[in-house]
């Protein structure tokens, strides 16, 4: 009688067997990395949204700053989403009929709030304040990518803690100052890139560094001595900036 | 040890008479070391070992299922919930999601009111402040002040009116309401029937005044158990009229405080507490330290704090309160002394006599009228009168006739027929006295109706219950004791279907009018105009509305009455210190908050004295049966070191007949049986056999008898001797690293100091906190097995007056079990720079900040429990049990099921700080969140070159514990800032730290309590 199986069916057999044992181990890495990546963190996805805002028409086309609708991120914890009021200031007189606009026009006439799909959420345990980040000159797009040049918003950070540490650690290197306009305060450091590369159509006018920077890299290229140099100046004191108490409580 | 772990008290008695032993003790059983005691000695948490009593096969399978559960539990955190984002349509111009708001308005009890500050969150108001502009808080608060948010999210609060039980509707009520009242007022409202609590609202009494003229022949009356008749009638025996009397302290070198509490309860005690401690600071002139005397039958606070307190039965102070007129001038007969009072009498009326223009005389508010007229007349022969007293007009309405008012009514209201009874809050069915039946007087009215938060005694019995609005949800007006006018500004809507007692009144008896328009309109009156209005609602005062100081003759002093009853013994009968007249007793901060000196909770007890008890054979816990002429009540012993010998202390308050309600159901028993609105009558206490079991926190977080409490006399502060001060500490013997090398930082070094010399163990701090930091409440049950929550507590010492050679280095002698020196010490985290707990936690949950905060991360922190192990002072807190999310009948030891929406009541938390989860442990933070904001200011601040520093400066950041404070015995500071006021304290000899010897060098630290005896009196 012949062999019922031949020689390569034990390798066979051990693959199966180490596929089977390995399975468990497969399935926990998928798992971990689909719930790091964009299927669950949203990253880089645009979200449905009520209205289809453009923040590169408003901003960049149109030449509105981040603060004339996120009025307080410059003094308070909350950036402030816009009231439906904000919009009306203008779409009372412009763009009337626009049929994109009608869920705007009908929470106004019913004073029913515009429910926006949220994109960047820190877990309730983090206590995250937009004005200290604002007022030690750390960009907008810095955690908010090219926000400027989206026409429907998405998340560009996966907000994990080991992102937020990466600055926390080092915030030296992503210390940003105009050279040309160092008298600024970091704060007015911050909308003044909005500014310069929102009247320059050609570009030209901003740096490697400057444009790296409002296109969301995460790091541009500073020399670490003038990043060092911005931190000392702007009173961050880089050692506490790892105490757990800075964010959780 | 006693015969079978029971407590002997003559054995205590024996062992303190001995020579040897610890100096301060907390308990009785402390002294006794009985098995009890020494099983809180040896676990933080004794009863844990029951856990462990599991069977391998079963522990097995609890680990397995724990393993499977953990890893469940991770995959929920891996999906990331999706959010919404809803703006406003019309933004309010001050509102900005995420930032705080204040608004000033004020808070009434015993119809006084007070001027509060308070926070709102999301349009939810979430914690109270004192107004610093208000005369009488002067930016401070108490524990009532701080509870009250917590009543406006109550889970069982009425949520519309209902008839005879069923839910009906305003609209129902007031139709049918109206009908009645129109042709009632055909007979000039006979049959009319109106009984209000105290009233000082100068609108509501303007309203009812109308309604008095609207229907002269309505029966009406104004009256609660907490109704201060006799102190008014005080004022009307000495001066002819009745006034408030308010105290001027700060400048005062003897004060005698006759049965008065007034450093920690009482309207004005806020007051009274800061002008105490600025008289006994010894910053500037430390000649100049005010004395203090205690002559009280049953101990409180103020007794603790006196440098010489006496305690004797109330009878017996009332013969010294005459003995001392008499000794001083005041034309009064028949007044004698014998004995030890009649020394002490001499060396306090000396002493009084020598200070004569600083010196004066508080007779507590339980005193007879003509005992406190007597103080006032003493007052006058003393010349404090006009400088360290002062009489301004009465706010209440019916001042002094308020009892007499209920008996009127009640009169009536059984001979005569009533068709429409309005009873607008209170709760008399409860708490009227007993001789009068009130409840069953109630259910004669062919229709009555009674306003309350929530149905209680008196709901159930009237035809028509009536949802009562909370004053952060209404308009009202008030004033102060000094007559200070504050406008009470509603922060949220009513969240259920409610009117306050003005909406009512304006509902039933005025014009359409709203609340808001009728006291708008009165101050109008007044010459509010409307910036004025403006003005006097951000401020939280009225300008100008205080009452000028009255003009007194002094009228001839009356007799004082002897205590009613038989019986061997005095019954005296008091407002609980926590849920005072009942009305808290639905409120979890106050019933869980320890009573200040027997470190009860959640119950009132029979206070007995030491010689009593053993006369009796009964123990703390041991029932017994209280009998006066009113009525018998049974409850549980507490044996109190310091109460008079034969007088007897129960408090009223508790024992509510309310099983549907969360918190309040199945607390302790009905006092208000023994009650006939005096506050002493003659009774007798015999022992009942059986137990009950008492949540008293007394033997909770023990340090061991070390050298904890700190006392001196100021002698010994004035001449220091050689070797005077604790020695030097030696940094270089510890076995950790150098902290100064471990945290190399510039910045601030947060620390705190607590002045023990004029912490009064008022509790404010602890209610403040559990507001600021979420604090749950775990109910009775969790408190028998040592598991509160609260992240200060105030350990309460006993102690002896003979300090010994304190200037040496002898410790003091042993106390004396019937009148011991008592001393009260808040403690909580000590911040220590080199913390225990850190180096044994094995997930570093616990680490340092730069700061120098003992930082306690609670996503971190998996449940070990080392870390409160390895805590010298027993201060870590942790979550047994999903304490804020508990179902209904979680709270009770043997209640029954429900499913109530709980969801109301998470509203209340301060969304600054995570409310924390069940394995978690939690401690005192410094409040960070409040550190943090500051830090945030000043960094945004310095951004913009408005500072020089990127750190805030002395004083701007205030703990919730400091900021609560009456005394200001809480300091919190910036260690570094050398010119801050901490450093300077910490600079003082009075400094010192807990446990030192153990090197953990403690950013908390103390200033030791001091004792400024009189040696006139052994």
């Amino acid at each position: 009688m012949p062999q019922l199986f031949n020689a390569a069916t034990n390798s066979y057999a051990k693959i199966s067997l180490m596929a089977f044992a390995s399975l468990p181990v497969l399935a926990i890495l998928v798992g971990m990395t689909l719930s790091r990546n964009s299927p669950n963190t949203r990253q880089n996805i645009p979200l449905d949204q009520p209205v289809p805002f453009s923040h590169r028409h408003h901003t960049i086309e149109l030449g509105i700053d981040c603060r004339f609708c996120h009025t307080s991120v410059e003094t308070a914890a909350d950036a402030g989403m816009p009231s439906t009021e904000t919009c009306m200031t203008c779409h009372s007189n412009i763009w009337t009929n626009s049929p994109l606009l009608e869920p705007v026009r009908k929470s106004y006439a019913e004073n029913k709030p515009i429910v926006w799909t949220q994109l960047n959420k820190v877990p309730e345990f983090v206590y995250f304040n937009h004005s200290v980040h604002v007022n030690k000159g750390i960009s907008c797009n810095q955690c908010h990518g090219a926000i400027q040049d989206m026409q429907i918003a998405y998340k560009s950070r996966n907000l994990f803690m080991s992102w937020c540490l990466e600055c926390h650690r080092e915030p030296e290197k992503y210390m940003y100052a105009d050279p040309a306009n160092k008298e600024l305060s970091p704060r007015e450091q911050v909308f003044n890139l909005y500014v310069k590369y929102q009247k320059d159509a050609s570009r030209h006018s901003l740096s490697g560094m400057e444009m790296n920077l409002i296109k969301g890299a995460e790091q541009h290229a500073l020399s670490t001595q003038e990043g060092r140099d911005l931190v000392k100046a702007r009173g961050i004191k880089k050692e506490q900036l790892m105490d757990c108490y800075i964010c959780h409580r | 040890m006693g015969t079978r772990g029971e407590l002997n008290l003559s054995e205590v008695r024996e062992k303190l008479a001995g020579k040897s032993g610890r100096a301060y003790w907390r308990s009785l059983e402390e002294v006794a070391e009985t098995p009890e005691f020494q099983a809180w000695v040896d676990d933080e948490f004794p009863n844990r070992a029951s856990l462990m009593n599991v069977d391998r096969r079963s522990l097995l399978k609890y680990m397995g299922a724990s393993m499977m559960l953990a890893g469940l539990a991770g995959c929920r955190s891996m999906r990331l919930p999706s959010a919404q984002l809803v703006p406003y349509v019309n933004r309010p111009e001050e509102m900005v999601t995420g930032e705080k708001l204040y608004f000033a308005t004020g808070y009434t009890l015993q119809g006084i009111t007070e001027g509060i500050i308070v926070e709102s969150n999301y349009g939810r108001p979430t914690k109270v402040e004192g107004n610093p502009k208000h005369p009488t808080t002067g930016g401070a608060s108490s524990a009532f002040m701080q509870a009250s948010v917590l009543d406006l999210y109550d889970p069982d609060r009425s949520k519309s009116p209902t008839k005879d039980g069923i839910t009906n509707d305003w609209t129902t009520f007031l139709s049918d309401a109206r009908k009645i009242v129109s042709d009632l007022k055909k007979k000039g409202g006979e049959g009319l029937a109106v009984l209000l609590p105290t009233v000082g609202s100068p609108s509501l009494i303007a309203e009812l005044e109308r309604f008095r003229k609207e229907f002269p022949r309505a029966s009406i009356a104004s009256w609660e158990p907490s109704a201060r008749d006799k102190a008014y009638l005080g004022t009307v025996i000495a001066f002819g009229k009745p006034l408030e009397t308010v105290y001027h302290l700060s400048k005062a070198k003897a004060i005698l405080a006759i049965d008065s509490d007034f450093l920690a309860s009482g309207p004005g005690f806020l007051k009274n507490a800061r002008d105490w401690a600025a008289s006994r600071n010894v910053d500037g002139d430390p000649e100049s330290m005010s004395r203090l005397y205690a002559i009280e039958p049953t101990p409180s606070a103020t007794g603790a704090l006196a440098d010489h307190r006496f305690p004797a039965e109330a009878e017996m102070v009332d013969q010294f309160v005459q003995a001392l007129a008499a000794r001083l001038g005041v034309p009064v007969s028949n007044a004698s002394v014998g004995g030890d009072l009649s020394v002490w009498l001499e060396a306090v009326a000396q002493d009084l006599e020598k200070n004569s223009g600083h010196a004066v005389v508080i007779g507590g508010e339980y005193l007879s009228a003509e005992a406190q007229a007597l103080c006032h007349l003493i007052n006058l022969k003393l010349g404090a009168e006009g400088s360290l007293v002062t009489h301004h007009s009465a706010v209440a309405w019916m001042a002094g006739k308020q009892e007499d008012s209920l008996r009127a009514f009640a009169g009536a209201f059984a001979n005569g027929d009533t068709e429409f009874l309005l009873v607008l809050g209170g709760n008399p069915a409860f708490n009227a006295p007993a001789d009068l039946k009130f409840g069953e007087l109630i259910k004669q009215a062919k229709v009555s109706a009674h306003l309350s938060p929530m149905l209680d005694e008196t709901g159930r019995v009237c035809t028509w219950h009536l949802p009562e609005s909370h004053s952060l949800e209404s308009w009202g007006d008030g004033r102060g004791l000094d007559g200070t006018a504050t406008i009470i500004q509603p922060l949220i809507d009513p969240l259920f279907d409610t009117k306050s007692v003005l909406e009512l009144m304006l509902a039933l008896f005025g014009n359409a009018d709203s609340a808001q328009d009728i006291i708008k309109a009165r101050w109008a009156g007044q010459g509010l105009d409307d910036q004025g209005w403006r003005a006097a609602l951000q401020d939280g005062i009225i300008p100008n509305t205080k009452a000028a100081a009255a003009g007194l003759s002094a009228m001839p002093p009356a007799p004082i009455k002897a205590i009613t009853g038989t019986g061997e013994l005095e019954v005296l009968l008091r407002l609980d210190p926590t849920i005072f007249d009942g009305r808290f007793a639905n409120n979890g901060w106050l019933q869980e908050l320890p009573k200040p000196l027997t470190t009860l909770t959640w119950d009132n007890t029979v206070q007995l004295s030491p010689k009593h008890a053993e006369k009796l054979g009964v123990v703390s816990g041991d029932l017994v049966e209280v009998a006066t002429a009113s009525g018998k009540v049974t409850g549980g012993a507490w044996v109190l070191p310091g109460q008079a010998e034969n007088s007897v202390t129960v408090h009223l308050g508790y024992g509510r007949d309310m099983n549907d309600t969360l918190i309040a159901a199945g607390t302790g028993f009905n006092a208000y049986q023994l009650w006939d609105g005096a506050s002493a009558v003659k009774g007798s206490v015999t022992k009942v056999g059986g137990k009950v079991a008492l949540a008293s926190t007394q033997m909770h977080h023990y340090l061991e008898g070390r050298d904890i409490v700190r006392e001196m006399e100021l002698d010994a502060l004035l001449h220091p001797h050689e070797g005077e001060h604790h020695e030097g500490h030696h940094r270089d013997i510890s076995m950790y690293p150098d902290p100064e090398k471990e945290f190399p930082f510039e910045g601030p070094k947060w620390g705190m100091t607590i002045d023990l010399n004029v912490c009064t163990g008022c509790h404010a701090c602890v209610t403040a906190c559990q507001a600021e930091n979420n604090i749950a409440v775990v109910g009775k049950d969790q408190v028998l097995k040592g598991r509160e929550m609260h992240w200060i507590r105030i350990d309460r010492y006993y102690g002896s007056k003979d300090l010994g050679e304190m200037s040496g280095k002898k410790k003091p002698t042993r106390a004396d079990l019937d009148n011991p020196t008592t001393h009260l010490m808040p403690v909580t985290c000590m911040h220590c720079e080199a913390a225990p707990c850190e180096p044994v936690c094995p997930v570093a949950a616990t680490v340092h900040s730069k700061e120098g905060l003992n930082q306690m991360v609670y996503n971190r922190c998996v449940g070990t429990r080392y870390c409160s192990n390895n805590c010298p002072y027993k201060v870590r807190r942790f979550n047994f049990l999903n304490y804020n999310d508990r179902k209904f009948s979680d709270f009770k030891i043997d209640g029954k099921n429900s499913s109530r929406d709980l969801r109301v009541r998470l509203m209340v938390n301060n969304p600054e700080v995570t409310v924390r989860g069940r394995g978690v442990m939690e401690k005192c933070t410094y409040c960070v969140q409040r550190i943090n904001a500051a830090r945030i200011t000043a960094k945004n601040a310095f951004a913009k070159g408005q500072r020089e520093k990127p750190e805030p400066m002395d004083g701007e950041v205030i703990t919730a514990c400091q900021q609560a404070c009456p005394t200001g015995a809480i300091t919190f500071g910036n260690l570094a800032d050398e010119s801050s006021k901490l450093a300077r304290l910490k600079k003082m000899p009075r400094n010192y730290s807990l446990l030192e010897e153990l090197n953990t060098h403690n950013r908390t630290t103390y200033l030791t309590k001091l004792r400024n005896p009189n040696k006139e009196i052994g």
